[in-house]
């Protein structure tokens, strides 16, 4: 097996390729829980409005899922940058591409944010 | 470089356990941030109410259109062979698991898959859960 095929998106640099493998790491933790709570739960998934809105008005869970969507946006993110650096060398391109994914994040994590804010104080039925 | 852009990574004739570890990472990856976009988007629905939302997920889990848990199979089989071969990629960079590349490759996608399984049926069991 050639690990440097296997080996991905080194172009982010060392900074960039730690942080996706740190960023990673903490993704185990926070989608094993998510997937766990939104599917499973032993007979009480967190699936329809009632569930979800109990879930967010617990300030943990809020803290929680605000994290997470910050941590999750930036792996995923920063991967597509590593992905267009394989495909666009010039540093024109990699500063055109850097700056468009940072706007992104910052947008997204806002808007994240904001709606999670929003329904954790929406009055449970 | 990859100059051979995203149709590249299928090209994977004559290619080893290597390449198809590297391609369908980063086919992974991509699915996953489409999708979680589309989770957001799916999300801001809470703000429309009570009604609309459980009629959504209503929609998707049980009926008409519950392709969606077909879908939703195939995006957890993504998420766990992306998260196991991100931890296989993670212990590499610790000099970990560097001399035996395929064998922990196998050895992480097959306890993935094992996972995937097990978390399938308990998803299942549970579907009915409000």
């Amino acid at each position: 097996m050639n690990n440097k095929n296997s080996n991905g998106l080194k172009g982010l640099g060392p900074l960039g390729w730690l942080l996706q493998v740190i960023t990673g790491v903490f993704l185990i933790f926070f989608l094993g829980i998510h997937l766990y709570l939104a599917n499973i739960d032993f007979g009480h998934p967190i699936r329809f409005f009632t569930a979800v809105l109990e879930n967010l008005h617990n300030g943990y869970w809020l803290a929680f899922y605000i994290v997470f969507t910050y941590i999750v946006l930036y792996h995923g993110l920063n991967g597509v940058r590593g992905i267009l650096y394989d495909r666009f060398d010039s540093q024109k391109s990699r500063a055109l591409i850097k700056y468009s994914l940072s706007v992104l994040y910052v947008v997204t994590a806002i808007y994240g944010t904001l709606l999670a804010l929003a329904v954790s104080r929406i009055a449970i039925p | 470089m990859n100059k051979t852009g995203i149709a590249g990574w299928f090209n994977i004739k004559d290619k080893g356990t290597g390449y198809f570890a590297f391609a369908f990472q980063r086919f992974s990856g991509l699915v996953i941030v489409i999708y979680l976009y589309m989770h957001l988007i799916f999300l801001s629905s809470l703000l429309d109410g009570r009604t609309t939302y459980n009629s959504l997920v209503q929609n998707i889990t049980y009926g008409p259109f519950d392709i969606f848990i077909v879908m939703d199979m195939l995006l957890a089989l993504v998420i766990f062979y992306h998260g196991a071969n991100g931890i296989r990629l993670a212990l590499n960079e610790f000099g970990i698991g560097l001399k035996h590349h395929k064998l922990f490759f196998y050895a992480y996608e097959s306890i993935s898959m094992v996972l995937l399984v097990l978390f399938l049926y308990y998803a299942y069991l549970f579907l009915g859960g409000h």
